[in-house]
């Protein structure tokens, strides 16, 4: 764990579990997709993230301080959820440490829930999620559920520093990817991406109360989408647009 | 002695935010952080994203809990456009799970300066699913 970045467990946290990550990100999709896993599984707070290096705020929940970053998790699944954009400059350090903590946990593989903006997404009438690995077994895994690869890309932000570190010391991890709008919350997006994780890991979750909630959710989460807009700017996420130049 | 063209309102609009972009700019200050609510208005602003190409400006806004019939396009001059829409039903502040202040909004307000030349006459306005696009061609 880096100094600067500390990760305080409140209450025991299972070895070799899934870690499913859900930050702020384009169409909010990983955090709506988060937020439906901790309700429909009843997950409870069992680490959070302390560093001054976060902005100075604090998110109350029934009159009680919390970390705006959290680790809920029950027996199986571990699942770290940012309630405000984390700001560009320290994706590298916050990332680091959760990844330093999630092997010592020996976690048996990490997921990143996220999107990928789509162009003309209000005219989709179906949309796909894709997943990208951090090792060909990895990626193997997702193949083999029919999860689409995504072949070739950028990718920028937290899910990206994750799938670089755990390639970089092999440990399994996938960034799970739907289509999305790429500035509006978007409740279905985050309604494929948990059919996707469903596929993979095996896991049941109902997503008929996420879409039933759509426009609630797409309301809520309009100041926390307009937050995240400014750092997904500093991080020059329409990058993730471009075409990719080939090299072999 | 110099004759004053008298100015429209929307004149007085448009030298209003030039005025005030060109004093953040001078100052290098960012305004004053405000909400995306009113609370006398008992509005919220939606999410718009605005896109330029070549041919046409694109404007869309988030605009959950809404009928198409309820939407306004308004133009106010040559280069402001105010959007307003009533919500299909009353949110209270309740609902959004604030509890340190009491309101409700029950519509959508949001005015926007388009950046560059357009034709307003020939706006278009498409409403899908909550969602609003309006494209207005450039003038070239």
């Amino acid at each position: 764990m880096t100094e600067e970045v500390k990760i305080v467990e409140r209450n025991r946290v299972p070895s070799g579990a899934t870690l499913i990550f859900g930050f702020p990100d384009v169409g909010l999709v990983g955090v709506i997709a988060a937020s439906h896993l901790i309700d429909e599984l009843k997950l409870s707070e069992v680490a959070y993230v302390d560093s001054e290096l976060l902005p100075p705020l604090i998110v109350l929940h029934e009159g009680l301080p919390h970390s705006s970053i959290r680790i809920l998790g029950d027996d199986k699944l571990v699942l770290a959820i940012s309630e405000a954009p984390i700001p560009a400059d320290i994706v590298y350090p916050v990332m680091n440490a959760l990844i330093e903590w999630a092997r010592s946990k020996n976690v048996a593989m990490m997921i990143s829930l996220g999107g990928i903006p789509m162009q003309d997404r209000q005219d989709a009438t179906e949309l796909k999620a894709f997943a990208a690995a951090s090792t060909p077994e990895a990626l193997k895994i997702a193949q083999d559920k029919n999860v689409e690869t995504l072949t070739e890309g950028y990718m920028i932000g937290p899910q990206a520093i994750m799938l670089q570190r755990a390639a970089n010391t092999g440990t399994p991890a996938l960034a799970l990817l739907a289509q999305c709008f790429p500035n509006y919350p978007d409740p279905e997006a985050a309604a494929e991406v948990l059919k996707g994780l469903g596929k993979i890991t095996g896991l049941k979750v109902n997503v008929a109360k996420l879409l039933e909630k759509g426009e609630e959710i797409r309301l809520r989460a309009r100041d926390v989408m307009k937050r995240t807009q400014d750092e997904m700017s500093k991080m020059k996420k329409g990058q993730e647009l471009d075409i990719p130049m080939y090299v072999s | 002695m110099a004759i004053r063209r008298k100015r429209s309102f929307s004149d007085l609009i448009d030298e209003y935010f030039k005025d005030l972009e060109e004093w953040t700019q001078e100052f290098g200050e960012p305004l004053a952080e405000r909400p995306s609510w009113n609370l006398k208005n008992r509005s919220i602003e939606p999410l718009r994203e605005t896109s330029i190409t070549p041919t046409e400006v694109l404007i869309t806004l988030d605009l959950p809990f809404t009928d198409k019939n309820t939407v306004k396009v308004k133009p106010v001059g040559k280069s402001i456009l105010e959007v307003s829409a009533k919500m299909n039903r009353v949110i209270k502040s309740g609902d959004l799970g604030v509890t340190h202040w009491r309101g409700e909004f029950q519509k959508y307000h949001s005015h926007m300066r388009i950046p560059v030349q357009v034709n307003m006459d020939k706006m278009k306005v498409n409403y899908k699913k909550g969602l609003l696009e309006i494209h207005l061609p450039r003038k070239h």
